[in-house]
């Protein structure tokens, strides 16, 4: 009864941009989705999973942190530890650190840490989103034993210049800004994104981790309290500039910088005195990345140059008499990467092509705690070689041979090949049998090598194994296309590192475990129009059996054959995307089964991860008033108003609203 | 598969009914021992196993099952006083009292910043350690309030200062001893509430024991290798009943981590962990002697967490966290260091409590 509640209110508030047509000049028609097949049988990705981003979904999420796109729309499992907080990024249930994230071809990756935080990359940055599923990663790195993340900016060549502001206004004083400024003609072109985050995300929850005990009865009951110290903020630039020299020469400059101030909420138990266990979290993060393109007849060069820096400062802070507020802990780091690429593609027959390629990057991280002293200094520097050969056979079978040799520090590291094929089963049609096998390798994080206390100098290399087989098949008739693909994987890693306290004292990085990964993925979309309405609907689902294989530490030891934790058994997302005239309407759901917090999936009532469902729904409206475009849309998260964590005792927000407006010239 | 069609079609997440809880009947020990389990770290998984060691019965969760109320964010200690539990929840930066006999929950002592150990003064008094806030927090354990704060702050501003842990009492005087990035036992005049002396011993004393003859007994790790405070060789020292004077009975390899020394009820054994677990006669008659190895493969690993011993069978209790992240188990020695029992506990048991 409530949803059929919320269904009416909904309909309502699509009668709002109805009325609204009154003082339009002219109805704004939305660009008719073009219905054609996409290419899907290339040699060069024979064999490979691959996801491109539906643009409708990035306009949609525009607003929103690449973590909300990821869960919500593919098969990447987020783990989430809170609105505008860190969100990790889970592939095929391997470790936040075996997925590799790259933006415009540099990699992202904290070189301390290993991972990428997804809450702190703004969709409205994306123009173009790729993900590489398992092995297909290794076509631009090693490391991705998970898969791999590719944010890309693109040159919009031909199009005038423009600029568009966006306000979003939401719930828990949320307030976003984005200002795109896009220039240039001939042969220069100019794109500017400005933006600016605000949220002092107080949402109110029941406090399960605090009693009220009444005086008299001594009955127990919970508070309603506020999400306090977890507001949040970022501000952030990219400036891209690109210059086509001449027809075949292409250079393009990349900067983003970005600067987040995060306080972290408190545990909700805590009932210590105020202006205490305050934490706050600043990122400073500046990424370049310069290219030049030559088409020739032969071929295509690249060459790329790129740095990415990075300065993270956590600090605790408590309220000691006397002194005031003084830090416990003050962490702060420095990372910093320099990247190098060149790269060869070539090959003049259609049916036969090669690559070559060399990296050469140098990290550079140094750590240090000011108020307890402990810190490291450390580096890293990788050459990597790599050399492809793909092959067509009559528009049926497409081979590719991926072979790549690392060194690290000068160390010679295990060979890392890769062999896919595709194989078109009948002749004309896009129904494809395709598979891969192949090996990688993930080189331990320095904070894994380095940390003080507890940094393994001696850890080696996690190894993966994986096979992968799959189907995928196209389909077009009359307005109407289907695109589906199942995936059948199984990846087995060796060398795991983990975390875990020795004797010493303190947390110790070993490699002790094997995780033996099989799963299926398979996701489908069907769009088209039915007269006046277009139509988008995609669904994707992900069985994950991310089983601990390792030798148990002792004989009481209950983790061994069990499933690794926060990695969902079952996970899938739908989202059905109608538009009308000039309205829109889109329906988000979002599930994860039980995730196990305990390494023997032990579960109480006390620490559960129940499974999670999630409904959102959009509407709005694009009209245009004289050559002004405008753009209205209201957004309503967590439809059901459900209570729920997805972290032990870190409840989430309940029904949230958020409205966007949009004007572009 | 057909699991996930069902988990498609069904909705709501419902966490209302999780805490829709029904209350254990239990039949609970008049004796027995609580182990506090500490859980981890942000997760709020605190737990309390009670372990009756006549029947060899095991309640677990006693508190959470009884009170539909989580523990909190890391369980660090418990003391008993009076048949009431006191259990310091450190990340939470409070105290829950609970009724022994019952397991129900009858008030709590907030405002802590970061509370490790409670001890008992008088009925109306005791006092908090603490490990970021520079003062012992002075409690009032009938109104549960904080009635005051003895200042324990350092000079020292190139190290964080002193942070205080266990406490023990010989005469009026209570000793602390201040472990993280500090080589300090301090004393404190529990009449005036005043810091009135500190002795020195080697580096990062973590526990500390009274025996028969009211000397006090400091176990110190000696520091991390590679930390900014420096390391040295640990050690175990004794300081005479009221005197300040340090003697160092014993001194460890350096790089090797000795923690949790505990005593038996005579007051005349000393046990301590070092990977594995050692036992020394108060006397002085000999050297440390290795009394039970620990099933661990290699020196390196993690294994054994908690150590404490019965007061009135002496009879050891050994607490091993696993890898942290499943329920931990308990092993239970004679005092010779043979086997009795085993049973499993909450995560990362770390403490015992004998409620005898």
């Amino acid at each position: 009864m409530k949803r059929l509640i919320w269904i009416l209110v909904l309909v309502g508030f699509l009668a709002f941009p109805v009325f609204s047509q009154g003082i339009q000049d002219s109805v704004y028609a939305i660009e008719e989705v073009a219905i054609t097949a996409e290419r899907i049988f290339v040699k060069e990705q024979a064999g490979m999973k691959q996801t491109n981003m539906d643009t409708t979904i990035l306009q949609q999420k525009v607003a929103l942190s690449l973590s909300d796109l990821l869960s919500e729309n593919t098969s990447v499992f987020i783990k989430n530890h809170g609105r505008g907080a860190l969100a990790t990024a889970s592939f095929r249930g391997s470790s936040a650190s075996h997925t590799q994230v790259n933006w415009n071809g540099i990699n992202i990756n904290s070189p301390m840490a290993g991972m990428v935080d997804f809450s702190l990359i703004p969709v409205y940055i994306i123009d173009e989103l790729i993900l590489k599923h398992g092995s297909a990663s290794l076509a631009d790195r090693s490391g991705g034993i998970g898969g791999s993340i590719n944010i890309n900016n693109q040159a919009e060549w031909g199009e005038k210049g423009r600029v568009s502001y966006m306000q979003g206004i939401g719930s828990y004083s949320t307030f976003d800004e984005f200002l795109k400024l896009s220039l240039g003609k001939g042969k220069i072109r100019s794109k500017t994104r400005l933006y600016h985050n605000y949220s002092k995300n107080d949402y109110t929850f029941i406090n399960r981790g605090i009693a009220r005990i009444d005086p008299v009865s001594g009955e127990i009951s919970n508070p309603l309290d506020t999400n306090s110290h977890a507001a949040y903020s970022r501000y952030g630039l990219l400036q891209e500039i690109y210059y086509r020299a001449q027809t075949n020469h292409i250079v393009s400059v990349k900067y983003w910088g970005q600067y987040a101030d995060r306080t972290i909420p408190k545990p909700s138990s805590y009932e210590g005195p105020d202006y205490s266990n305050l934490n706050n979290q600043l990122d400073t993060d500046h990424r370049l990345v310069v290219d030049w393109k030559y088409y020739g007849d032969k071929g295509k060069l690249l060459l790329r140059t790129g740095f990415a820096g990075k300065k993270l400062d956590y600090s605790q802070q408590n309220r000691v008499p006397g002194l005031g507020v003084i830090p416990a802990i003050f962490s702060i780091s420095r990372q910093e990467s320099f990247f190098n690429t060149l790269s060869y593609s070539g090959g003049s027959q259609e049916d036969l092509s090669w690559e070559g390629s060399m990296d050469l990057n140098r990290h550079h991280v140094f750590s240090a705690d000011s108020v307890s002293g402990a810190g490291y200094e450390g580096g890293r520097s990788e050459l990597s070689l790599m050399w492809a050969l793909r092959k067509s056979f009559q528009d049926r079978i497409n081979l590719n041979l991926m072979l790549r040799q690392e060194w690290v520090d000068g160390q010679r590291v295990p060979f890392v090949p890769y062999f896919g094929m595709d194989v078109r089963l009948i002749q004309g049609m896009d129904l494809l049998l395709k598979g891969n096998i192949a090996r990688n390798y993930h080189q331990p994080t320095l904070n894994d090598l380095y940390w003080q206390p507890g940094g393994n100098p001696d850890l080696i290399p996690e190894e993966g194994f994986t096979m992968e087989m799959g189907m995928e098949y196209q389909q077009d008739w009359s307005g109407h296309l289907l695109k589906t693909e199942l995936s059948l994987y199984r990846s087995d890693i060796n060398n795991w590192i983990i975390w875990i306290p020795s004797y010493r004292g303190f947390w110790e990085p070993r490699n002790i475990r094997r995780v033996l990964s099989k799963g299926v993925e398979c996701n489908i979309q069907v769009r088209g129009y039915l007269s006046a309405l277009n139509y988008k609907l995609s669904a994707t689902y992900g069985y994950t059996s991310a089983v601990n294989e390792g030798n148990p530490l002792i004989w009481s030891d209950e983790s061994y054959g069990k499933q690794l934790v926060y990695i969902p058994l079952h996970s899938g997302n739908m989202m059905a995307h109608i538009e009308w005239g000039n309205l829109f309407l889109t329906y988000q759901y979002n599930a994860y089964s039980e995730r196990y917090t305990t390494s023997s999936n032990d579960v109480t009532e006390r620490d559960r991860l129940y499974p999670y469902f999630m409904n959102d729904i959009s509407a709005g409206s694009t009209f245009s008033l004289k050559r002004v475009e405008l753009f209205l849309e209201l957004k309503m998260n967590n439809l059901f108003n459900e209570s729920y964590h997805t972290i032990l005792y870190q409840p989430m927000p309940g029904r949230n609203f958020q409205l966007i407006m949009k004007i572009q010239l | 598969m057909g699991l996930s069609t069902l988990f498609f079609i069904t909705g709501c997440m419902k966490e209302e009914l999780l805490w829709d809880l029904e209350q254990p009947a239990y039949d609970i020990p008049d004796k027995g021992i609580f182990v506090t389990n500490e859980g981890n770290f942000m997760y709020g998984n605190a737990s309390l196993t009670y372990y009756d060691p006549e029947t060899r019965e095991v309640l677990d969760d006693v508190f959470f099952n009884t009170n539909g109320l989580p523990l909190g964010d890391v369980a660090h200690s418990m003391t008993i006083h009076d048949s009431l539990g006191y259990v310091v929840i450190n990340n939470s930066g409070r105290i829950y009292i609970f009724n022994t006999s019952t397991f129900e929950l009858v008030g709590k002592i907030t405002g802590l910043t970061s509370p490790r150990y409670m001890h008992f003064i008088s009925d109306t008094k005791a006092y908090v350690s603490d490990l970021y806030a520079r003062s012992i927090a002075v409690v009032n354990p009938i109104s549960r309030e904080v009635t005051g704060s003895i200042p324990v702050g350092n000079a020292n501003r190139e190290f964080y200062q002193h942070s205080t842990e266990q406490m023990l009492q010989y005469d009026k005087y209570i000793y602390t001893n201040c472990w993280s990035y500090d080589k300090q036992v301090l004393v404190i005049d529990s009449e005036t509430d005043r810091v009135v002396d500190s002795i020195e011993v080697l580096k990062q004393p973590n526990s500390m024991q009274l025996d028969r003859d009211h000397a006090l007994w400091v176990l110190c790790d000696g520091g991390e290798e590679g930390s900014p405070y420096g390391s040295e060789a640990g050690g175990l020292l004794k300081i005479g009943a009221g005197s300040r004077e340090v003697q160092i009975v014993h001194r460890f390899v350096r790089g090797e981590r000795p923690m949790n020394l505990e005593i038996n009820g005579r007051g005349d054994t000393l046990y301590y962990l070092n990977g594995d677990i050692f036992r020394f006669a108060v006397d002085g008659s000999g050297e440390p002697e290795l009394l039970i190895e620990s099933p661990y493969e290699g020196a390196s690993m993690a294994g054994f967490y908690g150590l404490d011993v019965d007061p009135l069978s002496s009879e050891l209790y050994v607490a091993d966290a696993i890898d942290f992240v499943q329920r931990g188990m308990v092993y239970r020695f004679t005092s010779k260091g043979m086997p009795v029992d085993t049973f499993r506990t909450g995560i990362a048991p770390g403490g015992f409590c004998f409620n005898f």
